[in-house]
């Protein structure tokens, strides 16, 4: 489970974001796009916990996608530093969302028999 | 249960509680997924995050100078040409940065499945060997690239280079194997349903006898 961790600990960062990045006071959606960004973004790693819930980080695959697709493309010229960092963060939840729960340990298909195993 | 039986079951890794993970695969004399293959690629991955990460700091602007013992400015001339540009503008974050990425990827997808993935998890080995292979390869080229067009050098860059290029080395073994067995699959059951549904780990008919012949023994 340690990618949830690592996802969860990205969300958080987001929510820090605005502030490290100065977002202007009138940048209402870009305040509250980032929120409930990360917000989504903890929320799927910790249902992932929960047994019927353990795919939820795949759903963070497409939260990732858009938040590369508004990063890169929703500014007219060069992304400036907020919104590179939603390209950033979103490469890298990307990448852990794809990791499985229990990494480490073979699938469930490899120790139970299935109905198509010989 | 009879010892022949018993042999079977490790060799084909079913079921995977009662087996042994960390078994020698053709045509190595070792296991391609044990820890001690995969942590060295992990590491030297983070050495390149680590040197790449550094270098789009400066891109960035986030530090004023550039380390480099061999060429001097030329590594600072590099870093903000116009090929680094265009490909900021091209990627919306510094090349290096996005290199840096690429370098973590390595290392999380190195990190991920268990000493038996080759036949596990064969998407997750396909997948980091994508991140390592292909990509090491057209990052180290990009590299040479940048220093021929620009006409200066840059140091940490050809570190880097040079760290992708071994990470290929080091990884292209499980990758093999991983592949491998998805061909010995194909061989055996002529099934793309099985190719398929053993690359998302899942032992459809003739999975499991592919795997026992690619094992040889327990190392």
């Amino acid at each position: 489970m340690w990618s949830r961790v690592v996802e969860v600990m990205l969300g958080c960062w987001l929510v820090v974001s605005p502030f490290v990045f100065r977002y202007a006071d009138n940048a209402t959606w870009l305040w509250g796009g980032t929120f409930a960004t990360a917000t989504v973004v903890i929320l799927l790693a910790l249902s992932s916990y929960w047994r019927p819930m353990r795919h939820a980080h795949l759903a963070t695959f497409a939260v990732a996608a858009g938040m590369i697709l508004v990063g890169r493309f929703l500014p007219a010229d060069a992304p400036p530093l907020a919104y590179q960092n939603f390209i950033y963060v979103g490469v890298l939840l990307l990448m852990f969302s794809l990791v499985p729960n229990d990494a480490s340990r073979p699938p469930r298909s490899w120790k139970e028999a299935p109905a198509t195993s010989n | 249960m009879p010892e022949q039986a018993l042999t079977k079951q490790l060799r084909s890794g079913f079921p995977a509680e009662t087996s042994v993970l960390g078994v020698a695969v053709t045509p190595w004399s070792y296991n391609p997924s044990s820890w001690s293959q995969r942590i060295p690629i992990c590491l030297l991955a983070l050495v390149g995050f680590l040197v790449a990460t550094y270098m789009g700091l400066f891109q960035w602007k986030l530090i004023d100078e550039v380390w480099d013992p061999i060429f001097g400015k030329q590594t600072a001339a590099v870093l903000t040409s116009t090929v680094a540009e265009w490909m900021h503008g091209v990627f919306g974050v510094p090349d290096a940065a996005f290199g840096a990425l690429a370098y973590l990827g390595d290392a999380i997808f190195g990190l991920a499945g268990s000493t038996r993935r080759w036949q596990y998890r064969p998407w997750l080995v396909i997948l980091f060997g994508i991140d390592v292979i292909p990509l090491g390869i057209v990052s180290a080229i990009l590299v040479l690239c940048q220093a021929f067009i620009v006409g200066e050098w840059c140091f940490l860059c050809l570190v880097t280079a040079v760290i992708s290029l071994v990470l290929v080395k080091m990884a292209y073994d499980e990758v093999l194997s991983s592949l491998m067995f998805l061909h010995r699959i194909w061989k055996k059951t002529r099934s793309a349903s099985a190719v398929w549904k053993a690359t998302w780990g899942w032992p459809a008919p003739g999975v499991k006898e592919a795997a026992a012949e690619l094992v040889k023994e327990p190392a």
